[in-house]
């Protein structure tokens, strides 16, 4: 009993100076990181920002930048997929002044009041952008959201192991000759809409009586694939698990740097161009900051500082103007115009055509 | 064996009291809610109007999903078997472990699971992908074999083909029982850590083996703790989503990568608070089962 | 069997078998490999870490100054020590309720400690956001520590029902005469739960609480649904750095996590004098009485 007792006691107290030790530990290293008093001047905006964006999609420098130019302390937070972003967002702000959704969701967004209209007046860098991008379908006249960067998705390769240029659909969606040795994105839009290009189709409008045809063909060929990547299809093609993979021509232009055996192109029947863009969410605590937080990233000399890093096609003239050869004239970053021409945005077309796709990809993979 | 609650109000009060306010408020309460989407539907884009419809649930016992919710039982079931084969000696080991071991030995266990489960992953995909290091080793040996074939004058080999280790359903099962061995070793460890040990050596004098004695004394006697173990992994185990989707080939997919698709991409809570709640009622009805099962079976020894 | 330098293995020495030795390393091999190779490739000198390329300390440098993921750090270390205490404590309050006391409802009661370990994650992360939005708005713009508060309420609430299963099957095996025995020898109700009952339950309790943290240090669904702009955790920020393939800065993190956690739990053990160490050199064979 004695020794029983003892037993126990000092496990217990090995399980509060566990917890203590624990909360200890981690007071120190997190009160430097905790969030610096904000100065309040009367009447006007805290000198603060919270931005949600993607990791890593920034420039290393671009909020200290902005900090030094202006005195708002930027906090920015992160988020993985625009379906996190619209889930967080759909039961209320929790206090959020710039997001960076994609463009079909900024349709979706829009429609659904989360967005705050832009002050064009406040952005005056936006003379900075390619008249090319100012009137997108997705988003007339620019109301609610200024463009970041924009991406197509191609057909990633290994020069070695294919022969000729894949630029064909064929080669991933209806044709065993690289059979297990390709993967697809996973997200249901995209691939419904690819396949429609593939069959002849734009990607918006597809009419119904094609989605069986697009099953049939996706099931046929979902032997030939070997996995489904959730965006981390170039580490697959960096490792050689496939020599195929659908993906994004930024994520590819980054892995070609590490391995000049891979290459991109985009299929001659054309392809899906997304748009990740900056929005002011509603019941942003901080309109005025979070404007000209996105005058700031639109400026020439910041936007080349954030290409420099992320390596993104920019829909920044001025910034382009300002990047190295490489960059400008890398025919992965930006695509040759008679190629951009068959490439089209896909257009947030209702609920229940989103959910029509997921469908359709579920009974795919269950098959 | 039990006391009723009237004979100790004040300590029954203080035990069961807060944890249940809390469960209520702060599970129940936010539950109930998602319940009520269930039988709902989307109005518009982000408003959910409780139309009190069925029609939730009435798809997602279609064909289709029936068949996803049947294969991750199996697959979780298969995990969850795995874990108890791997598991139980390292619990055994563990309780009859020297005091001074004991500790460390669970810190041991526990100590993969404090990184982050995706980093574990990646990891997990770096030993078992085509040039992954498994591949590299066998590649490597079958290489040294083949040079040393004619030696022995045997034929050449031909060229190593790769093991298809990733991106199939082998890759879930290995990436499910990776995760989940310490939920199975941990209240292993604790049913078994207070067994009597007198019962134990008592087997053994009178001449049982030790895996007799592990089968009708140690068995029985832990059934409790083997049991929690069994629940506690199988159903973490049936709605695990991370692993499938990034170990799983095109044909892995289970119930939480569907119900988490429709959080998300589709959009549509009613329908995925519908598969939830199925899927619960479903592991309530296995819990059920083998809750009688395990009353008997320790009624019978 | 294998002879070893003190004295031939007792009959329930299973630690000293060289099968239960093999099968323990098996089993060890099989969990440490991969986090072996992933701690090895933080030295990896390439952006991918897909390939070796070199040796380098730099992501080490990169992961040490990168403010926000220390920040994220912080908090999950938090999050998840406040969450075992309270998990603990609630765990074997409701076992200690179910284990041992007869009342009407007792079943529902059952049935609803069984929910939260049943309920997938994904559908807890969404009702946690819609309670958090609309039913009980946590304030914003709180200082430090106390924003973590709804990650913390909800990281309690999916934890403590894991604590309960494994602290209710330790509690099948007291043997209730020593109960009766305290209570013969004038113990009151509260004295026989700090001396009898909660030593029985000690091990379940340094179970329950490995396994409190280990939840809440991994959980990243339903962190995600309840956290807001201040409050970014480990997983959370490791998820979204994987969107651009993982480097080895994030290795290099988790070798710094996994070193933290070590060097803790081993001041931890020092700190409380080990009484088993203290105790090192008596005849470690003989089985605990």
């Amino acid at each position: 009993m004695d020794k029983m007792k003892r037993g126990g006691t000092s496990r217990r107290s090995l399980l509060t100076t566990f917890g203590a030790a624990a909360v200890g530990l981690s007071f120190g290293p997190a009160l430097t990181g905790c969030s610096p008093a904000a100065e309040k001047t009367a009447g006007a905006e805290e000198a603060k920002l919270n931005f949600y964006n993607w990791d890593t999609y920034i420039g290393e420098t671009s909020l200290a930048d902005f900090k030094a130019a202006s005195g708002i302390d930027v906090n920015m937070s992160l988020f993985a997929t625009n379906d996190e972003l619209f889930a967080k967002l759909k039961a209320g702000n929790p206090g959020f002044d710039v997001i960076v959704p994609s463009n079909e969701f900024v349709t979706r967004m829009s429609q659904a009041g989360l967005l705050v209209a832009l002050d064009h007046a406040k952005i005056p860098n936006i003379k900075n952008i390619d008249p090319s991008f100012l009137d997108p379908e997705f988003d007339p006249g620019r109301k609610y959201s200024m463009p970041y960067t924009w991406l197509t998705l191609g057909i990633g390769y290994r020069k070695s192991k294919v022969q000729g240029v894949p630029d064909s659909w064929k080669y991933l969606f209806d044709s065993p000759q690289y059979a297990g040795k390709i993967a697809l994105l996973s997200e249901s839009a995209d691939l419904v809409r690819l396949c429609a290009k593939y069959l002849g189709h734009s990607v918006n409008n597809i009419p119904p009586e094609m989605l069986p045809k697009i099953e049939a063909m996706l099931t046929k060929q979902k032997a030939y694939v070997k996995a489904f990547h959730e965006d981390n299809g170039q580490d697959m093609l960096l490792a050689k698990d496939v020599d195929l993979v659908l993906e994004y021509n930024g994520d590819i232009a980054q892995a070609m740097k590490d391995d000049p055996d891979i290459d991109f192109v985009i299929p001659k029947e054309g392809s899906l161009i997304n748009s990740d863009t900056l929005c002011i969410p509603t019941g942003a605590p901080r309109p005025e900051n979070a404007h000209k937080f996105i005058n700031f990233l639109l400026d020439a000399k910041a936007g080349a500082e954030i290409s420099k890093t992320i390596l993104y096609p920019t829909p920044n003239a001025a910034a382009k103007a300002l990047m190295p050869d490489d960059y400008r004239n890398n025919p992965v970053i930006f695509p040759p115009a008679d190629i951009m021409a068959k490439c089209e945005y896909g257009a947030f077309e209702g609920a229940e055509k989103a959910q029509a796709y997921e469908e359709l990809i579920t009974k795919v993979r269950a098959a | 064996m039990e006391q009723s609650w009237k004979q100790a109000k004040a300590v029954f009060a203080g035990a069961l009291g807060p944890p249940l306010f809390w469960l209520i408020l702060f599970f129940i309460v936010p539950l109930a809610i998602v319940w009520a989407y269930s039988f709902g539907q989307n109005d518009g884009l982000t408003e959910i109007s409780f139309t009190g419809t069925f029609s939730n649930y009435v798809r997602a016992i279609e064909p289709l999903y029936l068949k996803i919710f049947v294969k991750s039982a199996w697959v979780a079931g298969l995990t969850t078997a795995l874990c108890l084969v791997l598991g139980f000696p390292v619990a055994l080991a563990i309780t009859f472990a020297p005091p001074r071991l004991k500790t460390w030995l669970l810190l041991l266990v526990m100590l993969p699971f404090w990184t982050n489960l995706l980093i574990r992953t990646y990891a997990l995909i770096a030993v078992l992908r085509t040039e992954g290091y498994i591949n590299l080793s066998l590649e490597w040996l079958w290489n040294g074999a083949g040079g040393l074939a004619p030696l022995v004058g045997l034929q050449p080999l031909g060229a190593f083909t790769p093991l298809e280790l990733l991106h199939n359903n082998f890759a879930v099962v290995v990436g499910l029982v990776y995760v989940h061995l310490p939920f199975m070793v941990l209240p292993l460890y604790s049913a078994l850590d207070r067994l009597d040990r007198s019962l134990l050596e008592a087997s053994l004098d009178l001449g049982a083996g030790h895996i007799r004695t592990l089968l009708v004394v140690v068995v029985p006697l832990a059934l409790p703790g083997i049991a929690s173990g069994i629940l506690i992994t199988f159903i973490p185990a049936l709605g695990a989503y991370l692993t499938p989707d990034l170990l799983g080939g095109p044909d892995s997919q289970m119930i939480a990568n569907i119900i988490e698709r429709q959080f998300k991409r589709a959009n549509d809570w009613p329908f995925g608070a519908a598969m939830s709640f199925l899927l619960m009622y479903l592991t309530f009805i296995a819990i059920a089962i083998q809750a009688v099962v395990s009353r008997n079976r320790g009624r019978a020894a | 069997m294998k002879k070893s330098d003190q004295s031939p293995p007792g009959p329930l020495e299973y630690l000293r078998r060289w099968p239960l030795q093999a099968w323990l390393v098996m089993v060890g091999v099989f969990l440490y490999a991969p986090l072996i190779t992933l701690m090895a490739f933080s030295f990896n000198d390439s952006k991918r870490n897909i390939v070796w390329q070199g040796f380098t300390l730099k992501y080490y440098e990169k992961a040490l100054t990168n403010e926000s993921l220390i920040e994220a750090f912080g908090n999950s270390l938090t999050i998840a020590a406040v969450s075992t205490l309270f998990s603990v404590i609630l765990g074997a309050l409701v076992a200690l309720a179910l284990w041992r006391f007869r009342f009407p409802g007792k079943t529902v009661v059952d049935g609803a400690m069984a929910l939260p370990i049943v309920v997938p994650e994904i559908c807890m992360g969404v009702a946690m956001l819609v309670f958090f939005a609309r039913v009980m708005p946590w304030p914003q713009e709180m200082p430090w520590p106390l924003n973590l508060g709804a990650i913390i309420i909800a990281h309690i609430s999916f934890s403590f029902p894991f604590v309960a299963v494994v602290v209710r099957a330790r509690m099948a095996s007291f043997n209730r005469e020593m109960e009766e025995a305290a209570r013969d020898l004038g113990a009151g109700e509260w004295r026989m739960i700090k001396d009898v009952i909660v030593p029985h339950m000690a091990p379940s309790l340094i179970a329950g609480a490995l396994l409190a943290f280990t939840l809440s240090l991994d959980d990243f669904v339903i962190t995600f649904f309840t956290s807001g702009p201040d409050t970014v955790t480990f997983p959370v920020k490791v998820y979204s750095m994987v969107r651009f393939s993982v480097t080895p800065e994030v290795n290099a993190a988790s070798t710094i996590l996994i070193a933290m956690t070590v060097v803790l739990t081993a001041v931890a053990l020092r700190m409380q004098g080990d009484p088993a160490a203290a105790a090192g050199g008596h005849a470690p064979a003989a089985p605990k009485a």
